[in-house]
C-alpha cells in the first residue's frame, strides 16, 4: 500500500458577517476511505461539487484533512511531519490539473518549469546531466528539446498539458492525482494524452488517481472506481465490476445520462433525475441522494446508509441493505 | 431564413510573436430557430468567432461581414452594440460561476439586466424574473432569488444564467460551452431545458463544445471548425452518418469504446497548430491520412454537397485541381 486514507473528512468554513465569523461549514468529504495500491488506477467519477477535486488535494497534500487519518508508506502523514518525511512524500505524489492554461507559470520556460522540481530535489548533481534529463522527459510526452526556450502560452491546450505531465513525472513519483486532465481537450488530444498516461504508467509503475465526469474515459483507464455524490462515497469497487452492474441509483443515472454520438438515438430525453444536489452546507439527514431518488423509501430520508460490500463491490444505499 | 449572416470573417491579433490569425475567413449562417453546434480543438477560434459576433473582442483587426437581420455589426458603435447585447443576442458562458458577481445575490444581477433591458420598474423585473426562474425549473424560485451565487451548484447556476439570458427574449442565444464543467446527470438536465426553451421561445442558438455527444443530442446542423477554419458545415445527421472531412472522420473514430480497454486508443498523429504558424495549403495537411500533393500548395475551395459543405482538394474534381 502507498497511501492510505482512513475516515477522511475535509470540511471548509463558511464565514459572513462584518467579522467573517464561521457560521456553517462546506462539508466536501465526509469519512473517506480510500487505499492507492502500487501500480493501480483509481477512478473518481460524480457531481460536480460532490468533492473530487478535495479528495485529489487531500491525497496530494496540498490540503490537510479536518479529521481521520492519512497513511503514506505506513507512516502517519495526517499532520505535520518531518522534514524528511516531507520531501519523501513530495518526491512520490504529483498532481496534474484540469486547466492546461492556468496551470503552468506563464513567466517560466518550458526548461524551467521542468527543472524546477528536480532542482529543489537536488536530484542531480550536474546542470549537465539535469538539462538531458529534461530533454528525454520532454521527448517522452511526444514533444521536442527545441521547445526548451519557449513559453507556455505558445503551445496548444493538448502541448500544455503534455507539459504538466512531464512536470509531474519528472521525479519518477508513486501516485499521480490527474484532475480531470482531458476536460478541455477534443476527442483525439484527449487519447493521445490518455495513451501517454498509459505508457507511462507501464513503464514507472505509476498509480493514479484518475478524476474525470468522461465515463467512457474513466472505464478505459481505471482499476478500481470510486462513485462520489455530496462528499460520499456512494459506490465503489472493481471498475469493470461496478460498470456492468451498477448498484446505486446514483451510478445508474449517470450511465444513463452519457450522450449517444447518434443522433438517431438521444437518450438525455430519456434521462430521468429529479431536482437539484443539496446544499453541501446542509446535507440531507439521511441518504445524500435522498432528494433525487426516485425509488427511495421512506427510510431513506432519515439513515444514513452505509457503504457495505466486498473488495470487489460496495455500495451505500439503504435498499440494497434488505 | 438566416437570422446572423457571417461572411469571409477574419479576426487577426497582433502579438510580439506575430499576427495570430485566430478566425480566418469564415462564412456561416444561423437559420432561425436552429440550434448550430460549433465543434473543434481547443484553440481552433470558437469562442473568438462568437466574441466578434458580439463586438468583445478587444484589439483586435476584423474584416468581413457579420449581418443581423439588416444590421451590419461589423459597422456597429459601441453603444449600438450596446443596444442588441443581452438583449437581442445574449451569451451563455463556460463557467457559471466566473460570470456572477460574488458580492450581490442572483436576484440583484437578474433584476439590472430586466432593467436595462426591459422598460418596467423593480417590483415588476422581479416578478419576471421568479417567473423565468420557474421556468429553468429552479425549485423555490423566490427563495433561490435571495441566495448568493456560491451558495448555489454549478448546475443551478448554469440555469439562472440560462434564465438571465432568455429573460429578453433575444433572437439569438450564444453558448459556449455551458455544459463542459457539469457532471453528465446535470448535463442532460441543462441540454433538455436548451431543447424545451428552444421550441417554447423559438429562439435560434449557436452552441459552442467539444463533445460529439453532446451535438449529436442537442444539434440541427454542426460547423466543424480546424485552425481558424471552418472545414465542414453537415446538418447533424449527415455529420455522423457520412462524415466527410478527413479532420472529422477521424475525430468521429475516436470516440473510446469498451473494447478498446488494455489497447492504445486511436488518435490523429502530430500536434494541432499553433495560431502564429499555420501550415500552408490546407491546414490540416500535415496530419491528414489521404493528404494529396496540391493539400500543402493551396487553399482547399469549400465544396457544396446535398445535405453538407465540406473544404478538402478529395471531393474537387480533377480537372479543377
Ligand atoms: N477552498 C474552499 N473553500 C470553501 N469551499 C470549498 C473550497 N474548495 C472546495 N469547496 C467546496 O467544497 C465542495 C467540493 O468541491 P470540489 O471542488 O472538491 O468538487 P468537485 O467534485 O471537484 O467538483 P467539480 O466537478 O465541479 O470540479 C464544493 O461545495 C465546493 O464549493
Ligand atoms: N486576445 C488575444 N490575443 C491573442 N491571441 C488570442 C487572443 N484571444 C484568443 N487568442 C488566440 O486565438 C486562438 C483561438 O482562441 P479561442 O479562444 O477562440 O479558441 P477556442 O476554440 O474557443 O478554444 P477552447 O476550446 O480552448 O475554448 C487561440 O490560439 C488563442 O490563443
Ligand atoms: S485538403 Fe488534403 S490535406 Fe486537407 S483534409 Fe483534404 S485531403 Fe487532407
Ligand atoms: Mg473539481
Ligand atoms: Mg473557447
Amino acid at each position: 500500500m502507498i497511501l492510505s486514507l482512513r475516515q477522511v473528512k475535509k470540511y471548509f468554513p463558511v464565514r459572513s458577517g462584518i467579522f467573517l465569523q464561521t457560521t456553517g461549514w462546506i462539508r466536501a468529504l465526509e469519512e473517506i476511505d480510500l487505499d492507492i495500491e502500487e501500480d493501480k488506477t483509481i477512478g473518481v467519477v460524480g457531481e460536480s461539487g460532490c468533492g473530487k477535486t478535495t479528495l485529489g488535494k487531500v491525497v496530494a497534500r496540498i490540503l490537510r484533512p479536518t479529521s481521520g487519518k492519512v497513511e503514506f508508506l505506513g507512516e502517519d502523514v495526517t499532520g505535520r511531519v518531518s522534514k524528511d518525511v516531507e520531501r519523501k512524500f513530495r518526491r512520490n505524489i504529483q498532481m496534474v490539473f484540469q486547466d492546461p492554461f492556468n496551470s503552468l507559470d506563464p513567466r517560466m520556460t518550458i526548461g524551467e518549469i521542468l527543472s524546477e522540481p528536480l532542482e529543489a530535489h537536488r536530484v542531480f548533481s550536474s546542470k549537465k546531466e539535469q538539462d538531458n534529463y529534461v530533454k528525454e522527459l520532454l521527448v517522452k510526452v511526444g514533444l521536442y528539446p527545441e521547445y526548451l526556450s519557449r513559453y507556455p502560452h505558445e503551445f496548444s491546450g493538448g502541448q500544455r498539458q503534455r507539459i504538466a505531465i512531464a512536470r509531474a513525472i519528472a521525479l519518477t513519483p508513486k501516485i499521480v492525482v490527474c484532475d480531470e486532465p482531458t476536460s478541455a481537450l477534443d476527442v483525439s488530444v484527449q487519447n493521445q494524452i490518455i495513451n501517454l498516461l498509459q505508457q507511462i504508467k507501464t513503464e514507472y509503475k505509476i498509480s493514479y488517481l484518475f478524476i474525470s465526469h468522461n465515463l467512457d474515459v474513466v472505464y478505459h483507464m481505471s482499476d478500481k472506481l470510486f462513485v462520489m455524490y455530496l462528499g460520499n462515497v456512494v459506490e465503489s469497487g472493481e471498475s469493470r465490476e461496478v460498470f456492468e452492474n451498477p448498484l446505486h441509483p446514483y451510478t445508474r443515472a449517470l450511465m444513463n445520462s452519457t450522450p449517444s454520438w447518434d443522433p438517431n438515438q438521444k437518450r438525455l430525453q430519456t434521462v430521468k433525475l429529479l431536482g437539484e444536489p443539496p446544499n453541501p452546507i446542509n446535507p440531507p439527514k439521511g441518504c445524500p441522494f435522498s432528494t433525487r431518488c426516485t425509488i427511495r423509501i421512506e427510510r431513506c430520508d432519515k439513515e444514513k446508509p452505509q457503504l457495505v460490500g466486498d473488495e470487489k463491490h460496495k455500495v451505500a444505499c439503504i435498499l440494497s441493505e434488505v | 431564413m438566416s437570422i446572423l449572416a457571417v461572411r469571409n470573417l477574419k479576426t487577426y491579433f497582433k502579438t510580439p510573436e506575430g499576427s495570430v490569425k485566430a478566425v480566418d475567413d469564415i462564412s456561416f449562417d444561423l437559420k432561425e430557430k436552429e440550434i448550430l453546434a460549433l465543434v473543434g480543438e481547443s484553440g481552433c477560434g470558437k469562442t473568438v468567432t462568437v466574441l466578434t459576433i458580439l463586438g468583445l473582442v478587444r484589439g483586435a483587426q476584423v474584416y468581413g461581414s457579420i449581418k443581423y437581420k439588416d444590421y451590419e455589426l461589423t459597422k456597429f458603435s459601441e453603444t449600438e452594440y450596446t443596444r442588441i447585447r443581452g438583449r437581442k443576442i445574449s451569451m451563455i458562458f463556460q463557467e457559471p460561476l466566473s460570470a456572477f458577481d460574488p458580492l450581490y445575490t442572483i436576484g440583484q444581477q437578474m433584476v439590472e439586466v430586466v432593467c436595462a433591458h426591459l422598460d418596467c420598474d423593480k417590483e415588476s423585473a422581479k416578478n419576471i424574473c421568479i417567473e423565468m426562474l420557474k421556468e429553468v425549473q429552479i425549485p423555490f424560485p423566490e427563495k433561490r432569488f435571495d441566495e448568493y451565487p456560491h451558495e448555489m451548484s454549478g448546475g443551478m447556476l448554469q440555469r439562472v444564467m440560462i434564465a438571465m439570458a432568455l429573460v429578453t427574449k433575444p433572437d439569438i442565444i450564444i453558448a459556449d460551452e455551458p455544459t463542459t464543467a457539469l457532471d453528465v446527470t446535470i448535463q442532460a438536465q441543462v441540454l433538455n431545458l436548451f431543447k424545451q426553451l428552444q421550441e417554447i421561445y423559438k429562439t435560434s442558438i449557436i452552441f459552442i463544445t467539444h463533445d460529439f455527444g453532446v451535438v449529436a443530442e442537442v444539434a440541427d446542423r454542426v460547423h466543424v471548425m480546424y485552425a481558424g477554419k471552418i472545414v465542414e458545415k453537415a446538418t447533424v445527421s449527415a455529420l455522423f452518418a457520412n462524415p466527410l472531412h478527413p479532420y472529422t472522420k477521424s475525430l468521429l473514430k475516436s470516440r473510446i469504446k469498451k473494447e478498446f480497454k488494455n489497447r492504445t486508443l486511436p488518435y490523429i498523429p502530430g500536434n494541432v497548430p499553433l495560431a502564429t504558424d499555420f501550415p500552408s495549403g490546407c491546414r490540416f495537411h500535415p496530419r491528414c491520412d489521404r493528404a494529396l500533393k496540391i493539400c500543402s500548395q493551396k487553399e482547399p475551395p469549400e465544396i457544396c454537397l446535398n445535405h453538407s459543405a465540406v473544404s478538402c482538394w478529395l471531393y474537387v474534381r480533377g480537372d479543377e485541381k
